[in-house]
């Protein structure tokens, strides 16, 4: 039972991250592999705030949301605005290179030093015991709750409202959505926003159980081969493979070896890839020439 | 047709594809407000590029109008991207692509962007209506727009188009696809929001008799320049274009697709 | 009679020439006299940092044939280079083999695994490919890293220096010579392949995959070849770098050389081995440039000390702007230069056509 639960906290966490993958790319087709170091930003920036506000958690915390909307709409506007109609290689290779700089940035701002804001913030992680002689964290257990909630709401956006919808027409057909007045910058500025939102969310919950130091960046590459798996451009498909994924992993070190775990996520993706490149839920495209 | 008059004109326009090739080269042409103008010509004439270098171009597409402008309402608007064009009044019926096939019918009809000021109530009513002209995508609503026929895409494509209230409305190959009721149907319809919204249109087409039939002027592009035009009546008297547009050869029998070519070559050395 | 205003090639010979004009026989010339004197008169410093450009050239020369010529792009680099260096590093331990035996074992084990990197390319393309060899990276390092605790080897392997006739490579400046040798070796073989049939295909199936079949291009067979002789040249890069370093260790072929690697071929210019020259220089030269700077500028000694994380934002930045504004990279900001120059009084309009 125990086993379970590891199971689904870990899911969450990749399904958080994965939504962000699936946002950029279902929209504008950019993979952005500096999705990572956003997260660990998106966390960064809660700690500096727990710092500031220390006796206001939640005014922490809803400013570190806050920030990560604008961190991603700033990211888009300043940089990757420019790369919309490039090759997509040369997108990718541009969230690569945004990756290593803020990672020295970051490095630079807050040192590589374990930080924890939970501890800023005031509160305890206490553990919950949920009957059954299963027991998580109290963040864990939000954890489950902050991705049902965001990817609840990530449904709904996409499916009523005017600029979900606007949103996935613009991801299909750039050119005719255009021609049909829709403003791609703010479809893909939106895009970005979110998808440092969830990721966000990801970074700051896994920062608050665990604290947050340098590595965190590599959970944030981990977590890509589950949208793979998926589907590159399908919300549900994060969901399955990050089920996929969280169970071969906890599975691969309860019943083989802790060391494998950095490694079953990829063999996970290579067996996907060879047998489904574009995923159990992603849309066959024509798997771009370069 | 007068200068003052004109809502769209074209300045010898000239775009250029993947850099190298010259899809349309010195296309002059003009629209007045509220008329219905027809762009003929045979395939690969550049009918389809023309529209495009109005609608604008994205940096995928990897073209770009090279030389002479575009004007629409007195504000010259050539290389500008899409959406702005789009925002100005300017909406289109693409030849192909023309409806988002992951979205519902209904979503595809709610994703354009509407003019300024137009309330979501509005919107409905105004989705409503494209419903009642098209029964047949009232039946479709709810599935994905990849599973319609290529009628009901038009249709679809069409409704929406307007649904983005233009002034000026670029339609690639009205009749593609639908049954020749059909296209009568529309070719009234397009008739009537002429009077009715004041809509002012610019007509590909393949079949010239359709377009003739309700156009007030026709131009006749060949090898991306305009070779002939004038009003539908001057155009259907005209030898050459019986000959090849309307399918009556002059001396009764129709000629071979050899001496069409013959007389396209002569065409571009003299036209 | 009229004179050409330049120089123009007008047979097939001059085609092929490699050395075309006599001013590029003069600096091909003085190029050779700088590169022969460099060591005698620089500081060990400076020759070690050249030892390192060498053995880069050969490992970006090998993803340019790759990503700048065939177009495949490759986020495995890193796992090949581990991989030979790792044949090298295992060969020398477990059995006590020479130079003479590991260089060519790590050859042959980076052959195959470019066989097994190049197969997905077969069905796979661009973004798909590159996150295929990434994957492929993954688990390289993971086995690598494996035997290295099981054996207990977690820190590293040491290397003793190669004997070549009873001779050891010890001294920088004999590193240099050798090392400059392979690095010119690796040149003139991959500008000798782009200009046989082999090349041309590469260079068609990267503009044009489906074109390239239609032309009777064997398309999976040149894909195959080019992973193939990448790989090799990558893993014999991976060795030396193995026996220059004197250690092996798994850590440190990590993702961020791949992405070393990936930015030379696209700071020096996709498409041209000039830029991988190029790219492979100021990739290395760039930390130490940094370095210099931070000594040479007032900047407060706190900061100083975060050399490495200003190494990364500073690398981070510039490829950034590589990317944005210079998609040709060094190549494109030389020939313009050089277009300057050959034009003057006139100036250069982009016209048409892409960069010459
Ligand atoms: N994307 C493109 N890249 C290169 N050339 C193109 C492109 N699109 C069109 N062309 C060329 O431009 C010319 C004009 O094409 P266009 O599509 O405008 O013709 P058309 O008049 O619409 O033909 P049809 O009646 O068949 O639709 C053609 O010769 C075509 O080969
Ligand atoms: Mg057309």
């Amino acid at each position: 039972m125990q086993t379970v639960a590891n199971i689904a906290v870990l899911v969450a966490i990749y399904a958080l991250i994965g939504s962000g993958y699936v946002l950029i790319y279902r929209v504008s087709r950019v993979l952005n592999l500096a999705q990572g170091e956003l997260m660990m930003l998106v966390a960064y920036l809660l700690f500096s705030l727990a710092t500031l506000f220390g006796g206001h958690p939640a005014s922490a915390l809803a400013g570190a949301v806050l920030l990560s909307l604008l961190v991603g709409l700033v990211l888009y506007v300043v940089l990757m605005r420019r790369m919309t109609g490039e090759l997509v290689i040369a997108a990718v290779l541009v969230t690569i290179a945004l990756g290593i700089l803020l990672r020295g940035l970051m490095v630079l701002v807050w040192t590589g030093q374990m930080a924890r804001p939970l501890e800023k913030l005031g509160w305890q992680n206490s553990p919950l015991a949920l009957g059954h002689g299963v027991a998580l964290s109290s963040v864990a257990v939000t954890t489950i709750f902050v991705a049902i909630a965001i990817y609840v709401g990530l449904f709904v956006f996409f499916r009523y409202t005017a600029w979900g919808v606007r949103m996935r027409a613009v991801g299909e057909n750039p050119l005719l959505a255009a021609q049909r007045g829709i403003k791609l910058h703010v479809a893909y500025a939106m895009a970005w926003a979110l998808a440092t939102f969830s990721g966000g969310c990801a970074g700051m919950l896994l920062a608050l159980d665990s604290g947050l130091d340098g590595t965190m960046a590599i959970i944030g590459l981990k977590a890509f081969p589950v949208v793979l798996v998926g589907g590159l451009d399908s919300l549900r498909g994060a969901i399955v493979g990050a089920l996929i994924v969280a169970s071969a992993e906890v599975l691969a070190i309860q019943l083989i070896d802790p060391l494998v775990s950095d490694v079953v996520p990829f063999v996970v993706l290579i067996a996907m890839l060879a047998v489904r490149p574009w995923g159990l839920f992603g849309t066959e495209e024509d798997i771009q020439r370069v | 047709m007068s200068a003052r008059g004109a809502l769209l004109r074209l300045e010898q326009l000239e775009v250029v594809y993947q850099k190298v090739v010259t899809a349309i080269q010195g296309v002059s042409l003009e629209v007045a407000e509220g008329q219905i103008v027809a762009l003929l010509g045979s395939n690969g004439a550049g009918k389809t590029t023309t529209l495009r270098a109005i609608t604008g171009f994205l940096g995928v597409d990897d073209a770009r109008v090279t030389d002479g402008r575009v004007w629409f309402e007195g504000r010259s608007i050539e290389n500008q991207p899409p959406q702005l064009v789009a925002h100005q009044g300017i909406a289109i019926v693409p030849e192909r692509q023309k409806v988002f096939e992951t979205l519902t019918v209904t979503e595809n009809l709610e994703a354009t962007v509407p003019g300024a000021g137009t309330t979501r109530a509005e919107q409905r009513r105004r989705v409503e209506r494209v419903f009642e002209h098209f029964p047949r995508l009232h039946a479709a609503r709810r599935r994905l727009a990849g599973y319609l026929s290529g009628g009901e895409r038009q249709m679809l494509a069409i409704g929406a188009a307007l649904l983005c209230t233009p002034r000026l409305l670029l339609v690639d190959e009205l009749s593609q696809g639908l049954a020749p009721r059909i296209v009568e149907n529309l070719l009234e319809r397009l008739v009537e929001l002429r009077k009715e919204l004041g809509l002012t249109v610019l007509l590909v087409e393949q079949s010239a008799h359709v377009a003739l039939q309700v156009a007030d002027h026709g131009y006749i592009l060949e090898n991306g320049r305009v070779v002939l035009d004038g009003t539908p009546q001057r155009l259907r008297e005209h030898k050459d274009v019986q000959e090849f547009y309307l399918g009556q050869a002059g001396g009764g029998e129709r000629r071979s697709y050899r001496d069409v070519k013959q007389y396209r070559r002569s065409r571009r050395w003299y036209g | 009679m009229a004179y050409a205003s330049g120089y123009f090639k007008t047979d097939y010979a001059m085609e092929l020439r490699l050395i075309e004009t006599r001013w590029q026989k003069v600096s091909a010339a003085v190029l050779v006299l700088a590169l022969g004197v460099f060591p005698l008169i620089s500081p060990q410093v400076a020759i070690g940092i050249a030892n390192q450009v060498f053995i880069a050239i050969v490992g970006a020369a090998a993803l340019m044939l790759l990503t700048g010529y065939a177009g495949q792009i490759s986020l495995g680099h890193a796992g090949l280079l581990a991989a030979g260096a790792l044949t090298t590093g295992v060969l020398f331990k477990e059995l006590g083999a020479t130079f003479w035996v590991t260089l060519p074992a790590s050859a042959v084990v980076g052959g195959l695994l470019g066989l097994v990197f190049g197969l997905p390319s077969l069905r796979l393309k661009g973004l798909y490919l590159a996150i295929t060899t990434l994957a492929l990276h993954f688990v390289v390092a993971f086995v690598g890293g494996e035997y290295e605790t099981r054996r207990g080897f977690s820190t590293g392997i040491l290397i003793s220096p190669p004997a070549i006739g009873g001779f050891a490579l010890q001294e920088q400046q004999h590193w240099y010579y050798v090392l400059l040798a392979i690095a010119v070796a690796a040149m003139l073989f991959c500008i000798n392949l782009l200009r046989t049939r082999t090349g041309r295909a590469l260079m068609a199936i990267r503009d044009h995959d489906i074109v390239a079949e239609s032309l009777g291009i064997p398309v999976r067979r040149y894909k195959l070849l080019i992973f193939v002789v990448s790989s090799t040249m990558t893993s014999v890069a991976g060795c030396l770098l193995a026996y220059y370093r004197g250690f092996v260790s798994i850590e440190a072929f990590s993702l961020y050389l791949t992405i070393d690697y990936v930015a030379m071929v696209i700071i020096g210019g996709l498409g041209s081995m000039l830029g991988a020259v190029l790219g492979a220089l100021f990739v290395i030269t760039f930390p130490y440039v940094i370095e210099g700077l931070l000594r040479v500028l007032p900047i407060p000694a706190g900061i100083a000390n975060e050399m490495f994380a200003i190494n990364y934002a500073a690398f981070g930045l510039v490829m950034i702007l590589f990317l944005v504004f210079e998609p040709l990279g060094l190549v494109g900001i030389w020939r313009r230069v050089r277009n300057y120059f050959l034009l003057w009084p006139y100036r250069q309009t982009a016209v048409g056509g892409g960069g010459g």
